[in-house]
């Protein structure tokens, strides 16, 4: 009889195991879910007297996991990439030569992953599972429970999280595009709030629990507000039939998206896709190729040698002389000359960037829908009313596309693998780091300008004139730029420490959500706030606001933060050049590094302190 | 010429790619042979500044390149193992690029010196073409115009010929030989014993992190006048000879095996006829011997 745990449907599965162990990613989760768990464990059941493990809270965090922090997003990292890794690695012609079935392969990678990402998941439960043991004071909480964790997580997380990870592995498999996947990932919250807004909020409750994929509709109503601890404390959710249905529901689709990859997919090399690859292998052919063993050039007869010329073999080359050329590589000047050729490039790529088309016109669009289509109240002059609501919103989306296109530019020579030629040329590690930088940098001035037009057009176009420049301008240099730069100066350190493109982006999500987790709960210090969230209104940046003194030593302290940052970028680069601080009397690039550190690092600490004495 | 001292590299705590090497390199081309990880990308590596030793120099024209990275640049051309361009670039638009790196700041020499790259290495028709539209040997071409910008004193190439097709490695040994002829040192890695032969003028052997010798492919060659010998024999008999004797090589031919093997002015038996040694004969009599003595 054949061994079921010997088919190449369990060794693939078991392989796709081993890689993510070896990933960053698993591991980043699970770290971040657990704080997540021990954050959520006693908030607000303390504050309102909820026990804090009883089935509905266990419920209700379950619900909530599900669909905030970006779990959504998470289940495409890893659910997204299997099968594009393979195709980016090269591996799959030597997969596909095996005898392995279509269905082995991608049920054995679609299940392997899933695996792992619920083992990720599992991580929540399990620490609430634990902490039951470790209640704080005033805390209620009843006898310890175990199965309703389990139970529970695999009803409404799994479940639905199991749709999710099919639909991103078919949109992965099919495409052979990570970006894509990404982008999708990246839209799951606009399109779920607009199909619950549009399509199922006007069906009845039956309609709209069973078409819910998240199934947020199962807690109760109110979010538990409406009724009473003691009630809360003894509620046991019940798996209604409309619940039922809605989860059978999502395995049947989840089923279905499966069908079609598994009925779309192909084994063959997708040619539209081979010149989007950006790996370019120059060396991976046979290492023995021909050469005439018999060659004169082989033998010991050096008379013979001589005339070995390709001339023998092959037409006549040409051989123009390389002209003399005078090189400048010390100074200002030719560090400047660098410095623009290095951004002229940066440009040229950015501009080949396919995800600008799409990521551009929404950062325009977006920050300016309500002020096209809501009506605007005035509170110092239309210019500023206008100008602050682009600024608010703009600066989310300038955040996120600084991040993105600073870690791919500063990730693309490793990946193109161009980097060890270019590294070998004489150029300082600045000119690398700021030519990255400032190209980021000018795309989103440019944004910022474009969306800045818009808005002035808009307050045309509504008869809110007349248009004053000053408040554009005030809100853009003091709120917006530094933010941005201080946002640069963060990703570039955090690109040069951790390498890992996956694990930068992870980073920033997490820190990025705690924060503003943080924020929303009150936690709101000017310290620790370098967008300045929920801080400003536009009278405190004209005098007569209470706040503009404050607000101007706060950019003082974020652009000094940001300095430090690149200094440090600079001095961790892996790139080394000179040793040492001093050179033939001379402060050498890394000398000058320390110098701008320590003086940033000074200001920062300054400016913070007196950030502190005026708050 | 390039002087390496005691130069020494261990990845994590076990893994000693390169312990201790010490050899010159005169200007021309000079050969680094050895099989795959003996060390030679490590030592390429090294002495293109992308890799810091634990130990060791390498001095060139009076200074040393490990602690003066800087200077050390200005002087290098590199064309790595494994190398990538940007994709949607054109050709002449990345030779800009790294001329401009270069510090060749002057447009119309910039130009002259492009001109003349593009010539050299036959791209002059490819040069408005994208990079990702290019073949395995045209970025290989690129890859040398990019490491001859600004009169290199010090060439690396490391593995460039893996790859690449007879017409086009010839056309590529050509152009390194006449890059030598310009007072340059030129160091070519592979394990290709072909192209040091027909290459190089100085060689090193590279073997598990250490230099096995450091010759002239013709006096390596000469060192085997009169001791290699061949036969074609039955398969069978393969082991019962390489028992007997010094075998450096067999190779299958039409179901037989052709064996050489190394004997000092001595006829081993009447089955051998004495042949021409070529410098893989070096190769694996020096391998082997190194095998026998660990």
């Amino acid at each position: 009889m054949r061994n079921l745990l010997r088919t190449p449907f369990v060794a693939i599965f078991q392989n796709e195991v081993l890689l993510n162990t070896k990933r960053v990613a698993p591991y980043a989760l699970m770290i971040l879910f657990t704080a997540n768990a021990v954050l959520w464990w006693s908030r607000p059941a303390v504050q309102f007297g909820w026990a804090t493990n009883s089935d509905w809270y266990i419920v209700r965090n379950l619900l909530a996991f599900s669909f905030l922090l970006g779990l959504p997003i998470f289940n495409a990292v890893i659910m997204g990439d299997p099968v594009i890794r393979d195709a980016r690695t090269g591996i799959d012609p030597l997969i596909f030569s095996k005898p392995v079935t279509r269905a082995q392969y991608l049920f054995g990678k679609f299940f392997g992953n899933f695996f792992v990402l619920v083992c990720c998941q599992a991580v929540f439960p399990l620490t609430q599972v634990v902490l039951q043991a470790f209640p704080t004071s005033r805390m209620i909480v009843l006898p310890i429970r175990v199965f309703p964790y389990f139970k529970h997580f695999f009803f409404f997380l799994v479940i639905t999280h199991l749709v999710l990870a099919a639909f991103y592995f078919t949109v992965g498999t099919l495409t052979r595009n990570s970006k894509i996947v990404y982008g999708l990932a990246a839209g799951f919250y606009p399109l779920y709030i607009s199909y619950g807004l549009l399509l199922i909020r006007p069906l009845p409750f039956r309609w709209r629990l069973i078409l819910d994929p998240m199934l947020l509709g199962a807690s109760l109503r109110g979010n538990g507000f409406l009724h009473t601890a003691e009630f809360l404390n003894q509620y046991v959710v019940p798996y209604t039939a409309d619940m039922i249905a809605n989860r059978v529901a999502m395995i049947l689709l989840a089923t279905l998206c499966l069908a079609i990859l598994y009925v779309r997919f192909t084994i063959t090399e997708q040619s539209g896709n081979v010149a989007k690859l950006s790996t370019l292998n120059l060396s991976t052919a046979a290492e023995s190729v021909y050469y005439p063993e018999t060659s004169p050039a082989t033998r010991l007869d050096e008379s013979k040698k001589r005339h070995y010329t390709a001339g023998a073999f092959l037409p006549a080359m040409p051989n123009r002389a390389l002209p003399e050329v005078a090189r400048a590589n010390e100074g200002i000047r030719a560090n400047v000359n660098k410095l623009i050729a290095a951004l002229g490039v940066e440009f040229r790529l950015l501009r080949a960037e396919r995800s600008l088309i799409v990521i551009t016109p929404l950062a325009i669009f977006l920050p300016t829908l309500e002020l096209a289509f809501y009506r605007v109240v005035p509170e110092v002059s239309y210019s500023a009313t206008y100008a602050t609501g682009t600024a608010k919103t703009l600066l989310f989306f300038l955040i996120g596309m600084t991040v993105f296109y600073l870690v791919e530019s500063m990730q693309r020579d490793r990946e193109v693998r161009i980097e060890s030629v270019l590294w070998a040329k004489p150029t300082p590690n600045f000119v690398l780091l700021l030519s990255k930088l400032l190209a980021t940098f000018l795309l989103m001035l440019s944004v910022m300008a474009i969306t800045g037009l818009t808005a002035i057009a808009i307050q045309l176009l509504r008869g809110h004139a007349p248009v004053e420049l000053y408040p554009y301008l005030v809100t853009c240099s003091v709120i917006v730029i530094p933010s941005i730069v201080f946002m640069a100066g963060v990703s570039i350190l955090l690109n040069v420490v951790l390498r890992e493109k996956y694990l930068v982006y992870v980073v920033i999500v997490g820190v990025g959500a705690a924060v503003f987790y943080l924020y929303s709960q009150g936690f709101n210090h000017w310290l620790y706030n370098p967008m300045l969230y929920q801080l400003w209104n536009y009278p405190d940046l004209t005098s007569a606001g209470s706040k503009q003194s404050i607000i101007l030593v706060h950019r003082i302290y974020c652009l000094a933060a940001s300095v430090a940052c690149l200094a440090l970028a600079h001095i961790l680069f892996q790139r080394k050049s000179t040793r040492g601080v001093r050179m033939d009397g001379h402060l050498t690039d890394r000398g000058w590094s320390i110098l701008l550190a320590l003086v940033s690092l000074t200001t920062a600490i300054g400016t913070g302190w007196i950030i502190s004495s005026m708050h | 010429m390039l002087k390496i001292r005691e130069l020494t590299k261990t990845y994590g705590s076990s893994i000693q790619a390169l312990k201790g090497i010490s050899f010159d390199v005169p200007p021309g081309v000079f050969g680094l042979l050895g099989p795959n990880g003996a060390g030679k990308t490590t030592l390429m590596k090294i002495l293109a500044t992308l890799l810091e030793p634990d130990a060791g120099t390498v001095e060139i024209n009076g200074f040393d390149l490990i602690s003066r990275k800087d200077k050390a640049r200005r002087l290098l051309g590199y064309l790595p193992q494994d190398f990538g361009l940007y994709p949607t670039l054109t050709a002449e638009q990345m030779l800009n690029y790294f001329a401009k790196l270069k510090g060749v700041t002057d447009k119309r020499q910039r130009q002259d010196l492009i001109d003349a790259l593009f010539e050299r290495v036959n791209l002059s028709a490819a040069r408005k073409q994208r990079l990702g539209g290019f073949s395995g040997g045209m970025r290989q071409r690129l890859g040398i115009a990019q490491a001859l910008i600004g009169q290199p004193q010090l060439i690396i190439v490391d593995e460039p010929t893996a790859g690449l097709d007879p017409e086009e490695r010839i056309r590529f040994h050509n152009l390194l030989a006449e890059t030598a002829g310009e007072d340059a040192v030129v160091i070519l890695s592979t394990h290709i014993v072909a192209d040091v032969s027909s290459l190089c003028s100085q060689m090193a052997v590279i073997r598990q992190g250490a230099i096995l010798a450091s010759t002239t492919p013709q006096q390596a060659i000469y060192q085997l006048k009169e001791s290699v010998w061949e036969a074609t024999v039955p398969r069978e008999q393969v082991a019962a000879l390489k028992s007997r004797y010094q075998v450096i090589s067999s190779q299958m031919l039409g179901g037989q095996a052709r064996v050489k093997v190394i004997s000092k002015g001595v006829r081993p038996s009447e089955e051998f006829k004495p042949a021409t040694p070529v410098l893989e004969d070096y190769y694996f009599d020096l391998v082997n011997q190194r095998e026998t003595a660990n």
